[in-house]
């Protein structure tokens, strides 16, 4: 590795992330459904011929690093059955290395005089795959079997020739075929316009330097890591999470991370966590790992390499048979939010112990319902609802962000503009509005949340799966507080409104839906927080005149429009000792 | 526009420069260049003015009154916002929806950097207050507009000190009666004159972009409209007969008076007057199938131009905030001259995004730098001669060039300086060449059959690397290469774009409806043009369609005729689908979006000079060792001056050429031609048919 020239190192590595993000505008503007063109709920990515992820410049956070299971999954499958021109398909989060059933991965063999050399692939999550609820997500799924078809690695195109009989089965087995079989041929185009470039890249190169290089920018990435970890205090750091429920009652179920930082290596240690649970919030490997990966990559640098190399220094143990690590037929297709979101959190909080001024604050966990109807074509729509997304964690030395789409994504998808919700779907959307009181509270305070209301004017189908309505998710760390609580609220035509539950299915009329998105945690004592900024958040109608003098300490003066300087540094004064005792648990996991 | 007037004049206010061009009647050119004045940019001009009559020996009024053209390329709306001088802003919006220009739809230019914050927003949301009433997606009243709440408003905007305000109602892209209602309240209630409506500024679905887009607009509008009338008015009264002109967003020019309620549409001003370059340089190159790669300081833009026409965008990100206003497409990469090239903590060679910027500058530059950059290894690889340029306002130091490379890349990476040097620079051309194909390649163009026009001060140090790897035969270089923009700003149209938002199908639209529409907006584009002096034959209308396969979120606009025919429409459709994303839906439903007219004030082009021709070979004046390329690595090269190069010399390379506005790089088996305009042109050797 050390004979590489470091000129052409560098040179692959763009060309192959340059490659990656091409892969990604193809997509991007060529499926059809809202959840990739919108909402970029899809990855590109570049494996070696072994499987192993060599770029995946584009993609969403969730997916990191996950790619390797699939890939190696087909190369176990087909093994010396690989030919030009086939293209793979798979799904199974059990048999071929799938992260959860409705992220589909298209993987394209690329050959160059003959030789395998490497693997173009779109992992994308498909508007609807069967299974016992539309839009893929069935909140009352028991078994993998309730949650749609299921792939094995298979061959979707033979040597050139798509199989005909093949596309049909899956076009029988969705309820949106219209979207699925564009959103294919995409995925498929992607594949294909990455497989071409990486081939050129390698005949370029020719293929032996192309493959050294390929292990070269490995290399370099595990060193990345590395050296990141390497500026830590080694240590055990623990963190732990919950669920309030198992998708069908109330129950306490935790979740445990215990990491041991030693020299240049980490190794993250599940053990303590429950065992697998009826609902479908248990995670496969492939998602347990990407979620592992997402946590420790946004907690440093974010140019931080996000290949397999990178996470070579990180070892994982998944106890078999929990919800980290979950038995057939566990039903698993809320993985990528729950337990991702909770695993990311205790990676964020217990690195946050060995590198305080790199905390990060939680997210508020996602908190609405997806609706879905039939138009007047007798077509079902899937609409989801992320007007409802939630407020943001505050993180070092800015505010949460006050609404984001989920924090699996970091942001990453795109909040739909209403004005396009009421052309694509039969509803009247009546706000999208900032909530007041509901930020985590800190020295940066967590994001605020919206209050989103929509009608939908026809018969729908709701599918319920929050986890912000019981107990804070938002979490404040370092002294800041958490965000608000979620509220759903559903009153159909004539009738009272009802609480919506955080798991199910309900059938309604139409109907008025209203979100109460979770606030994010804050970062930091809230008395600490500049006057200025609590006084242009009182101003904003973000924060209540009550709350900035109970909990940030600042008198706003009778104008409404300057900070009482005297009175805040009295009530400032009065109110230190008693937040001087104990310092808050760095992981304040709320009760 | 009187046509037999005789000087065309081109300004540009940078920065540090007001660059001024001067093209007489033969298309002779002449540059002049003065200090701008950042506190009165328009006194920069006028000195500009001052100094370029005297040069010609006339008075200031008799060359602005022998002017034929006055165009201005000014950045003052885009600095307004990257600055953060903009106006105190107050935005109306319709009840429930008064955060959307805060909530930003949740996008961020790169998810992972979830550290750093938003730009702040434009306006704060105390003085984004909401109105009751609605229309619905049809356009149809919903809930009745409460003046009311528009009277309270303005009581708030008032009291707040607001300088211009921003109305943006809900779906009021479908119908617009409430809206201009709530303006025409907020004008006459209201504490200001400036008054943006969204309706007007952007007539496009989606509350967030056209909200933004309107919020630009008002932010910028007393400010630069407020500079751009004075500047009017002093021009005028020292003699300049025509009216002065702005490059817009769209590539085409336009008064002072019709920008007035769109400012905004100046926002990419700069960089949209390469469209008018290329045109230009097209004549001279003998091709209308161009991409320009224009590279400064601090950035590279890249704009394609096929068969004479550029494509279009209505996605720009101006400093963090969204803009969607029609605009020429121009990639943008963070590649110039000053870009820093480190090693990261892992021993992998990166290049930018981070620029050195004017202070510190390059290493070699001696004015503190310390970071190795573009210009530092061109000095290594004895590109670029160390002495002074621009008439001593630069001065390089090659010891220190190679002294910030040694310590920051050759060390680091065990290699030597001229090794590093040439890393750096290979890697550059790397992004330059991906910045080229984002707009060529990735969007069914091939590069083959394009000219490379490499431009900007940088530029024609890395044409020809960049046109190679592209598969080009030749690379063209323009003789001012450093005044690209400003030339093109004296060779463009004016444009007038009109949009109007119409959702349906394309098999079952009703081809008079559409008639009445495009007929509206033509009356209104034709009406704006007979008003600025276009009369018959110099006025014209272009009709578009924006269309997309249902479901699809992106819009591909498609020029149709004066009859609506679906089939040809949608053959055009498909056709250019494939092109774009390698493949079509047959039979696929296609949605009408939006009906576009552009109407199109031709001002008689600028035509290329014709120097002398060359008398004798070229000779080189200097000869030094200087790094080529990887194939060829260190040659000893032939340097010569650029002023004793005519039309006619062929020079074989390898080669340096010194021109005023740049330094030009020939390969080693590679021939510089000087073109009947005096520009050049490098046929690149090797390059396969």
């Amino acid at each position: 590795m050390s004979t590489l020239d470091p000129i052409t190192l560098a040179l692959v590595q763009n060309r192959l992330d340059h490659v990656a993000r091409q892969m990604g505008w193809v997509m991007i503007r060529t499926s059809r459904s809202p959840i990739f063109n919108q909402s970029h709920d899809f990855s590109c990515f570049i494996t070696d011929a072994a499987g192993t992820l060599v770029s995946q410049a584009d993609g969403i956070p969730i997916h990191t690093g996950g790619g390797g299971f699939a890939v190696r999954a087909l190369l176990g499958a087909f093994a010396g059955r690989i030919d030009e021109g086939d293209v793979f398909l798979l799904n199974d989060p059990y048999v071929a290395g799938g992260n959860h059933l409705p992220d589909w991965v298209i993987a394209r063999p690329v050959f160059v005089q003959g030789k395998l050399v490497a693997f173009t692939c779109n992992r994308a999550h498909q508007s609807d795959i069967g299974g016992g609820a539309a839009g893929t997500y069935n909140p009352q799924a028991t078994e993998i079997f309730h949650e749609g078809i299921r792939l094995p690695p298979l061959k979707l195109y033979e040597r050139g020739q798509v199989r005909d009989d093949l596309w049909q089965l899956l076009m029988i087995n969705t309820r949106t075929p219209h979207l699925l079989d564009g959103d294919l041929r995409a995925m498929i185009g992607s594949t294909r316009i990455g497989a071409e470039e990486v081939a050129s890249t390698v005949r370029d190169l020719g293929i032996e330097a192309a493959l050294a290089n390929f292990e070269g920018i490995l290399d370099h990435a595990d060193r990345r890591l590395r050296a990141a970890l390497a500026k830590l205090p080694d240590g055990v750091y623990r963190a732990e999470e919950r669920f309030d429920n198992d998708c069908f009652e109330p129950k306490d179920i935790p979740l445990v991370a215990t990491l041991t930082k030693t020299g240049e290596r980490l190794t993250v240690d599940f053990t303590g966590t429950a065992p697998q649970i009826r609902g479908f919030k248990n995670s496969s490997v492939a998602n347990t790992y990407s979620s592992v990966y997402a946590g420790i990559a946004s907690f440093f640098d974010s140019d931080l390499p996000r290949n397999e190399g990178t996470f070579r220094c990180v070892d994982i143990i998944a106890p078999e048979g929990s919800i980290v690590n979950a038995r057939p037929p566990a039903p698993m297709t809320m993985c990528t939010v729950f337990p991702a979101h909770e695993i990311m959190h205790m990676i964020w909080w217990a690195l946050g112990q060995a590198d305080p001024e790199r905390s990060l604050a939680g997210w508020g966990k996602n908190s609405f319902p997806n609706a879905s109807g039939r138009d007047a074509n007798g077509m079902t729509w899937v609409m989801y609802n992320w007007g409802g997304n939630s407020g943001a964690g505050a993180a070092g030395a800015r505010d949460g962000f006050n609404q984001m789409g989920p924090m699996i994504t970091l942001g990453g998808l795109t909040i739909p503009n209403a004005e396009t919700y009421e052309q694509l779907y039969p509803v009247k959307v009546r706000r999208h509005e900032l909530r007041c009181d509901a930020a985590g509270p800190g020295k940066y305070r967590g994001g605020t949340g919206v209050t989103y209301e929509v009608d939908i004017l026809t018969d729908a189908e709701y599918s319920f799966r929050a986890e912000g309505l019981t107990r804070p998710t938002g979490l404040g760390v370092r002294g800041g507080q958490s965000g608000a609580l979620a509220t759903i609220t559903l009153t159909e035509k004539g009738k009272a409104p009802r609480q919506g539950p955080s798991y199910g299915i309900w059938r309604l009329k139409a109907a008025r839906l209203t979100i109460e998105s979770p606030g994010g945690g804050g970062v930091g004592d809230p008395l600490q927080r500049e006057p200025a900024r609590v006084l242009r958040d009182v101003r904003d109608g973000l924060v209540s005149p009550q709350v900035a003098a109970r909990t940030y300490g600042v008198v706003i003066a009778a104008d409404g429009r300057s900070v009482d300087q005297p009175a805040t540094a009295r009530r400032r004064a009065e109110k230190q000792p008693a937040q001087l005792v104990p310092p808050a648990p760095l992981t304040s996991v709320a009760t | 526009m009187t046509a037999e007037a005789n000087w065309r004049i081109g300004v540009d206010v940078g920065g540090t420069f007001t660059d001024m061009i001067l093209v007489d009647r033969r298309g002779d050119i002449r540059v002049v260049k003065v200090p701008t004045v950042p506190s009165d940019p328009a006194e920069g001009v006028m000195a500009a003015v001052g100094k370029a009559a005297a040069e010609i020996g006339v008075p200031v009024e008799g060359l602005l009154g022998d002017c034929a053209l006055f165009v201005h390329g000014s950045t003052i709306a885009t600095n307004t916002v990257l600055e953060g001088k903009g106006a105190r802003v107050g935005m109306l919006t319709t009840e429930g929806f008064r955060d959307s220009l805060e909530i930003r739809r949740g996008q961020r230019d790169n998810p992972w950097d979830h550290r750093t914050p938003y730009p702040p927003v434009l306006v704060p949301r105390y003085l984004r207050l909401p109105v009751r009433g609605r229309v619905d997606r049809t356009g149809a009243e919903d809930a009745p507009l409460e003046l009311a709440d528009v009277d309270a408003a303005m009581r708030v905007f008032k009291d707040e000190g607001v300088e211009a305000i921003a109305v943006c109602l809900f779906n009021s892209y479908a119908g617009d009666g409430q809206e201009v209602a709530a303006a025409r309240r907020a004008e006459a209630v209201g504490p200001t004159r400036w008054v943006s409506v969204s309706s007007a500024v952007a007539p496009i679905a989606g509350e967030y972009e056209r909200g933004s887009t309107t919020v630009l607009n008002a932010y910028v509008a007393p400010r630069t409209v407020g500079y751009l009338q004075a500047l009017n008015r002093r021009l005028e009264e020292r003699g300049l007969k025509s009216p002065l002109l702005l490059i817009q967003n769209n590539g085409g020019a336009v008064t002072v008076e019709h920008v007035a309620d769109r400012p905004a549409t100046l926002l990419l001003s700069g960089p949209a007057a390469g469209v008018g370059a290329l045109s230009y340089y097209a004549a001279a190159a003998g091709t209308s199938d161009l991409i320009s790669m224009e590279i400064g300081g601090t950035s590279c833009d890249v704009i394609l131009m096929t068969a004479g026409k550029v494509a279009f965008t209505s996605n720009l990100d101006i400093g963090g905030y969204a803009c969607v206003l029609p605009s020429v497409e121009v990639h943008t990469i963070g590649a110039g001259g000053g870009t820093i090239a480190r090693v990261d903590a892992a021993g992998m060679l990166q290049v930018g995004p981070q620029g050195a910027g004017a202070r510190p500058g390059p290493a070699c530059y001696g004015l503190g730098g310390t970071e190795p950059t573009i210009t530092d290894a061109q000095v290594v690889l004895g590109r670029l001669k160390p002495g002074t340029y621009a008439g001593g306002a630069v001065a390089i130091d090659a010891a220190l060039a190679a002294r910030s490379i040694e310590s920051k890349i050759a060390k680091p990476l065990g290699i030597s300086v001229e090794r590093a040097a040439a890393g750096i620079i290979r890697l550059m051309d790397q992004k330059l060449l991906q910045a080229v194909q984002r707009l060529s390649s990735e969007r069914g163009h091939d590069p083959r059959r394009f000219t490379l026009v490499a431009a900007g001060g940088a530029g024609p140090l890395h044409g020809g690397t960049v046109a190679r790897a592209l598969g080009c035969r030749h690379v063209y270089l323009p003789r001012l290469s450093g005044a690209f923009c400003a030339l093109g700003m004296l060779h463009s149209d004016v444009r007038h774009d009109y949009v109007r938002v119409h959702f349906i199908d394309l098999d079952r639209a009703d081809p008079r409806g559409l008639e009445t529409i495009f007929a509206a907006l033509e009356r209104e584009a034709i009406a704006t043009l007979h008003s600025e002096g276009f009369v018959d034959g110099a006025a014209r209308c272009e009709r578009a369609l924006d269309l997309r396969y249902v479901g699809q979120q992106w819009d591909i606009t498609v020029p149709v005729g004066a009859a609506f025919d679906p089939a040809t429409i949608r053959r055009d459709f498909d056709a250019e689908h494939d092109r774009l994303f390698g493949h079509i839906q047959p039979g696929g439903i296609i949605e009408i979006t939006k009906a576009r007219v552009t109407g199109v004030g031709r001002l008689p082009p600028l035509s290329p000079g014709a120097p002398p021709a060359a008398e004798g070979a070229a000779r080189p004046t200097d000869r030094r060792k200087a790094w080529i390329d990887e194939t060829s690595g260190w040659q000893d090269t032939a340097i010569y001056d650029g002023g004793g190069l005519a039309p006619g010399h062929r020079i074989e390379g390898p080669a340096i050429v010194n021109e005023q506005t740049t330094t030009l790089l020939v390969g080693r088996d590679d021939v510089l031609v000087v073109d009947k305009s005096g520009n050049y042109s490098i046929e690149l050797g090797g390059v396969a048919e």
